[in-house]
This record gives C-alpha cells, structure tokens and sequence, in this order.
C-alpha cells in the first residue's frame, strides 16, 4: 500500500497512532467548582420545598443534614479521583463489581441526569408563573387591572402554574436539544459567570433575610424528632397504612433524611471535571470540594431554614413550595416594589441556573451513553454522527424524548419530579461507595488518598470512613425503596430497560465487533499511545498537518497531496475524537477511541493517498475540543502549517481565531504555523498561528528609511539601524497606550484602517495571534487568496 | 419481634453508626480542608 508510513516491514497495513489521553485545556480550581455548582446549586431552587411537603416543617433541618453528609460523600469522590484520572460511576463500579452491576450503576446515573432536565426546567418555569401571577395580583390589589379584564377572567387574572412550568420547561428542554445537536461549546467561563450572578443573590438575599429577623424575630424550625415530623399522604409510599414509620424515631429521621437526598445532587460532576483541573490536581480537586461544600451548604442548606423562619405557615406550602426563594424575597422587610424587583431578579438567576442544568443533564448523560457506547454496550447506531454537525444525534434525540415524556407525564409536578430524582441520587452513590469499598482490597495500584479515619487490625486496613458514609446511603437508599414510591418503581422500570438494552447491545455488538475487527486487523494497525509526541507518529518536523473530519469532505486533503512532495515534508491526517464533557472523565482505549467511523474515514483518506500515490501518516486524537486538539496537535508534532476544510458553522476567519485562541493556552515555548483553510470553491485563506514579523506596505518601509536617514545623522547616532527606529516607535506607542489619552490612538487607528472594521480584522484585533498576512499587505482584503491555478507551496513559519 | 422489626432496627443501626462514622470523617477532612485552604503557594488565579 503506497500510503503506509513506518510499517514494520512485512507488514503492509496501515500504522494509525491512536492517542488515548483526551486532550484539554486545563481549567482552575475556581471555574471547576463553578461547572459543578451549576448542578449542585440549583437544587437550592426546590430541594427545600419538596422536602417541607414530605415531611413538615422541620424539613431545613434535615436539608442541613444532607449538606452535612455531603462533605463526606465528597469524601469519597476525591478517594475515587486519586485512584482513577476518570473516576467516574462506570469506571469505578465496573473496576470494583463488574459490567453487570456497573451497567445498573449507569442506568441509575441515568435516571438521575434524565430527571434532571426535567426538575430543574418545571422548577424553573413555576419561579417564572408565579413573578406572573404575584405581579399581576399587586397591580390589581392597586387597582391597575381593568375591571373588563377582571370579568373576562372572573376575578385576578392567574397563568396556570403547572401549564406553564411544563410549557417553559418543554420550551428550554427543546432549545437545548437544539444546540446539542448543533454541537454546543461548553464552557466553565460561561459557568463561573452565572454563578458569580447567583452569588450576587445568595449574599443579598442571606443579608436581607438576616436583616429581616433583626427586625421582625423568627422562630427556629421544629426539631427533628418524631413528633415533629408530619408526613405527607405520599411520603410514606408503601408504608402508608403501615405503623412502622410512626413506631421508630430514627426511622424517622432515615424517612425525613431520603427525602432531603436530592439536595445534593450533582456529586458526580466532581469526578467529571477531576480531568480537566489544572496542577495540583489532587490538591485542586480538594479545594474544589472545599468550595461547593461551603457554598451548597450555605445557599441550599441557609436558604432553606431561612425560608421556614420568614415565610409565614399558612403561605409557604401553600403559594411557595414550589418556588421557595421567591417566597423568601416576598417576606422580607422593605418597600413592596423593591421586594417585587428582587424576586425578579430571584426568577432571572434561577432561570440562568436551572436552565443551564437542563443543558447540563443533555450534556451529561449523552457523555455517558458516549462513554458505554464506546464500551460496546450500546449499539453503534446510536454513536452514528449526525451528517452536518457530527454529533451523536440519535443518542441526544432519545434523552430529549425521555424527558419531554417525563414532563409531560408529571405535568409540572415538581412534588413527583424530585422524589423520583431522588431515586437515581442516591442509588448512584450507593454503587460508588460500595465500590470503593470493594476497591480497598481488590485495587493495588496508584491511591494518592484515602477516606479518613482506617483501622489496622492484624495487618488488615478497615476503611471505617468509607464504610460509614456506605452504610448511611445504603440505610437510606433501602428505606426509600419503601417511601417513594413512585420514585422505586419508576426507577426500577427505567433501570432495567436501560439495563436490558445495554445487555443486548453488548450481546449483539461483540459478534459484530469481533467480525469488524478482524477485518479491522486486516487494513490498520493500531499503536496506542498516551501522547501524541512526533517520534511517536514517526515524522520530521516542519510536517503538514490535516484535520479530517466528514469523509465526504476530503477536498483539502487532496489539495495538500497535489502540492506537496512527501519524500520532503510528511502530510499527517489527524482526526480529533471528540470526548464530551461526560466521557472525558472515563478512561479511553484504544478501541474506544478508534470506532468504525474512523475505520470508514480513514479509509477514504487513505484510498486518497493512493490516488496520488504519496505517503500519510494517520492520527486519531480524543479531544474536549478540536480547536485545543489542533493546536497541541500542531504543537507536538512541530508542523509548519495546519490545513483544513471550511467548516459549516464559521466563516474562516473564525476558524482562524478558534486556532489562534487555542493555540494561546499552550504553554510557552510554542511554535507559530500556517493555518491554510481550503474552501470548495479551492480558494485558499491563510493565517499565521502566532505572533510574527508583520508585512510592511511599501509607503511604511519608506517613512522608517526617511526617519532613519534624519536620524543617522544626529552625532552618535550614526550606527543606528531601522530596527531600533522601530523598537523605539513601538515603546513610545506602548507608553502612550497605557496613558490615560489611549482613546485618541484608537480613534485614530480606526480612522486610518482601510474599508472600516471588517470582522476578520475585529477578530485579528482580539487575538492578536491570529492576523491575515494579505491584511497587512493589501487595504481592504483580509486574506491571502491563493487561487486553485497557482501552486504555492506549503511552507513553515518565517 | 417481626422480622420487619428486626429489619428495620439493622437500617436504623446502620444509619447510626454510619452518622458517627461520618461525623469522624467530617472533622478528620475538616482539618485537613483547613491545611488545604492555608496553603496556597501553588494556588493560580482563575
């Protein structure tokens, strides 16, 4: 085969290098706490009002509890983290228990991420009725509705709180199902944004409320006792004609304590960013922990008690159980109009807050249906990429119709919503605590932590943390079965099909991955490797590097082999696997990584390379990001230039400034490149990667020869060289930049650029690392255009 | 005593115990997070 690079010799089949590490930008400690408070934070919205309606007023008590245990159940995540960089539901439980369990560990995780979106869209969308209706009852309290819309509505006008919930919760579910399917871009600045919002609400309102009690007093809520605790006709499930909750007092406090569970929901998070924290990764993971500990306990825990202490009895059930934290902003001490603002101000961060966790919940349970589709436990044709945006639609599409099922099907009840969220909370952690248990003496490798306090007895380690933050879930797991029972048997229902349909996947996907591996075997050669590294790959530097992703797309492959000689400069083909947010937590192999859309693309890129009879090294990259994935690509493998179709989505100039944006994450040292993107048409764009010597009009190189020649002739100074001229020019621009008058030199820059502020040169402005070499040569045209009948060669950075 | 009794007073002493257990765990990290946050020589700002 003319294209195979670095065979070993008798060996005809095509080497691809498949990099298992999952490449990503590495992100602070701050920002991870940020992603994962987005889910944690946003039980505060309900998580108080659902437990009050289970079991009373003493509710904020046991809601403190759950806050409480959090930080031991945290605990067990940073163990899991330390022992495996993807430390993961799956992982963990399939490592500790096996695939069967670990396939019932996943189909909990999934009701519990599929729920999710559903919670925290109804959640969002009762706020948002009852602003409405709260508003519109003021305004006819001062008269301001019409006495004709008074009797078209036969009193205050009202919205229907639940019809509006689902109506809003289906709206923003849709919407995000939209941009997953467009491939949305994740991003912990957009996180660390909404939560420095939502802290901005959390100190106002904790202030204001503490200010309130000052004023007007407040009672504690009820202790926890069983005389205390009132169970609602639901909370006791199947034991509703039962006498055993009202014979123990602790299993009261088990009942009370299941039913506060799902405030903490969003752990698992902890473990999906652990990838992507920056160094020290351990000591980052903790500080992250330290962080959503304290803030998840003060927002959903205080908030909680607060609402008891403040909102009066014969309102908070009644009018505010379902959007507790405005009822909170409605009590408090000031001007109506003011309380009326921040309650608005309430719905607009809940809205930020919720609806990002239903984008979290598409997001996150698509990355684990990734994640055991990769695994063989879910058939290939759910993974089948989608033809314009190359995601994994069939997988979105089946998510987003569970959970417009699920809101339609509760129609707004955030009561049912919760309890049944609450099934996959604590399952999900039962699995992954009794694994790590399992772990203790089943796992020799690498643990950098482990849960305090451990007993020696005789040379024997007894995890007695571990074990007891086990046995409080697991006691409050096996209490719920009996409690929610709405939760236990839709919960159950849902874990064996999903259960069901892993298992027959993964019956029928190893007959038929055994036969496509075999013939696998036959045309590519797997070589796994952690990193990508040039000496890995086998090619010399300076090399040109092509993005491939849709094998109907190969134009700039073709355009590469037409005008490169590889016996002088190697041509690689990289495919970058995209890893979402949930599967870059879990550990790759190569099998994962290299699925049969990259046997078919490689295929064809191969079949290419024949055509013109030239050599292509080929590399499978799994990656958060193609932008970051190119770049470290490019960076690793020292290539001279980057070339790339057009993409569907951006212009080139945007692609340009993706590039230019990832490239400015790598580390220094870095090296620059030419990005050449080759559009259908064969015109090509080019953009250097980097900082580099800019291209000087002629009038320009003039003006420095003058001042030079003025210049050289005042005594001592006759040595001077235009550089110094230019160095000079550009300190004095420097100083006057970062003086006060700076606006006058962008003004006047403005006016001096030709044709005005084309997007490409805004952007060339943002990221300065990113310019348009034909912008600095020619006025009004941004990009180099290198027309098809033209051979220019593809060369390395100057 | 039922065997639902006996069932429920296990539940029940696990939740105890596992409570103390994690009581244990809380101050033990507790300890440890104020090592943690004290240290701040490899901290970077986000």
């Amino acid at each position: 085969m003319s294209s195979t690079s670095n065979a070993p010799p008798g060996n005809n089949r095509v080497r691809i290098v498949v990099a298992t590490s999952v490449m990503l930008t590495f992100i602070s400690y701050w920002r991870a706490a940020a992603v994962i408070l987005n889910d944690l934070g946003s039980s505060a919205f309900y998580a108080g009002g659902i437990a009050e309606q289970a079991i009373g007023k003493s509710a904020p008590w046991f809601v403190l509890g759950v806050m409480l245990f959090a930080f031991a159940v945290r605990a067990v995540y940073v163990e899991s983290c330390s022992m495996f960089v993807r430390g993961g539901v799956y992982r963990v439980v399939k490592e500790a228990l096996g695939g069967t369990l670990a396939k019932f560990s996943v189909s909990a995780l999934m009701f519990d991420y599929i729920l999710t979106g559903p919670v925290s869209g109804v959640s969002a969308g009762q706020y948002i009725a009852g602003l409405i209706n709260d508003t519109i009852a003021i305004a006819d309290a001062h008269g301001w509705i019409p006495s004709a819309v008074h009797h078209l509505f036969n009193g205050t006008p009202q919205v229907g709180v639940n019809g509006t919930a689902v109506v809003f919760a289906i709206a923003v579910t849709l919407y995000f199902w939209w941009e997953n399917i467009k491939g949305i871009e994740e991003s912990s600045e957009k996180a660390l944004w909404v939560m420095q919002i939502t802290t901005v609400m959390v100190v106002m309102l904790i202030g204001w409320s503490l200010f309130t009690l000052l004023k007007v007093g407040g009672h504690l809520p009820p202790f926890p006792t069983l005389a205390n605790i009132h169970y609602s006709d639901e909370s006791l499930g199947f034991w509703k004609h039962s006498k055993l909750p009202h014979m123990f007092g602790i299993l009261g406090l088990i009942i009370g304590f299941g039913h506060s569970v799902l405030a903490m929901s969003g752990e698992e998070s902890l473990a999906q960013v652990y990838r992507e924290l920056a160094h020290p990764k351990l000591k980052n993971l903790k500080r992250t922990a330290i962080v959503i500990g304290i803030y998840s306990f003060v927002f959903t825990g205080l908030v909680s008690l607060l609402a008891v202490m403040l909102i009066p009895d014969d309102v908070r059930v009644k009018v505010y159980s379902d959007n507790l934290i405005a009822g909170l902003a409605m009590n408090m001490v000031g001007p109506e109009v003011l309380r009326l603002a921040f309650r608005a101000f309430v719905v607009v961060v809940g809205f930020l807050i919720l609806s990002g966790a239903v984008n979290t919940a598409i997001v996150g349970s698509n990355g684990v249906l990734n994640r055991v589709s990769e695994d063989g436990v879910l058939a290939d044709w759910f993974r089948r990429p989608h033809k314009k945006y190359g995601t994994t639609y069939r997988i979105i599409n089946l998510i987003v119709g569970l959970q417009l099922f699920t809101i339609i099907v509760s129609w707004g009840n955030i009561y049912t919503l919760g309890e049944a969220y609450a099934f996959g909370v604590v399952w999900s952690f039962v699995f992954k605590t009794i694994s790590m248990l399992v772990l203790r003496y089943r796992y020799k490798g690498e643990r950098n932590w482990k849960v305090p306090p451990n007993l020696h007895i005789f040379g024997i380690e007894i995890p007695i943390g571990l074990a007891s933050v086990g046995m409080v879930l697991l006691s409050t797991a096996i209490v719920n079965l009996f409690t929610k029972s709405v939760a236990t048997v839709s919960g159950i229902i849902f874990s064996v099909i999903f259960f069901s349909i892993f298992s027959f996947s993964e019956r029928v996907n190893r007959r038929k991955h055994a036969h496509s591996a075999a013939q696998m075997k036959e045309q590519f050669q797997l070589q796994q490797a952690e990193s990508v590294q040039r000496e890995t790959v086998g090619i010399r530097t300076n090399n040109v590097l092509v993005p491939v992703r849709d094998y109907n797309t190969l134009n700039h492959l073709k355009w590469v082999l037409d005008r490169t000689d590889t016996r002088a400069q190697d041509v690689v083909v990289m495919s970058a696997r995209i890893s979402q947010f949930g599967t870059a937590a879990y550990g790759l192999s190569t099998e994962q990584v290299f699925s049969d859309y990259e046997q078919t693309l490689f295929t064809r890129a191969v079949s290419v390379a024949e055509s013109f009879g030239k050599k292509i090294s080929l590399l499978v990259v799994p990656a958060r990001d193609p932008w970051s994935a190119i770049a470290q690509t490019a960076h690793n493998l020292e290539s001279s230039a980057v070339v790339s179709g057009v993409s569907s989505k951006m212009t080139t100039a945007e692609q340009a400034f993706n590039l230019g944006s990832a490239w400015e994450a790598i580390p220094e040292p870095k090296r620059q490149f030419l990005l050449q993107i080759v559009q259908p048409n064969g015109n090509v764009d080019t953009f250097r990667i980097g900082p580099h010597t800019p291209t000087m009009k002629n009038e320009d190189v003039e003006l420095l020869h003058r001042l030079w020649l003025n210049i050289t002739r005042e005594p001592g100074l006759e040595n001077l060289h235009h550089h110094d001229i230019l160095a000079e020019a550009l300190t004095r621009l420097e100083n006057d930049y970062a003086a006060a008058g700076h606006a006058d030199i962008v003004r006047e820059l403005r006016r001096n650029a030709d044709g005005g502020p084309m997007p490409a040169r805004l952007i060339a402005d943002q990221v300065h690392t990113v310019e348009s070499e034909a912008s600095d040569r020619t006025n009004g045209d941004d990009k180099q255009r290198d027309e098809t009948s033209s051979n220019p060669k593809i060369t390395g950075p100057e | 005593m039922s065997l639902s009794v006996i069932l429920i007073k296990i539940i029940e002493f696990m939740f105890v115990a596992g409570w103390i257990g994690s009581a244990i765990v809380l101050v033990l990290t507790g300890i440890e997070d104020v090592g943690t946050l004290l240290d701040r020589k490899d901290e970077k700002s986000h």
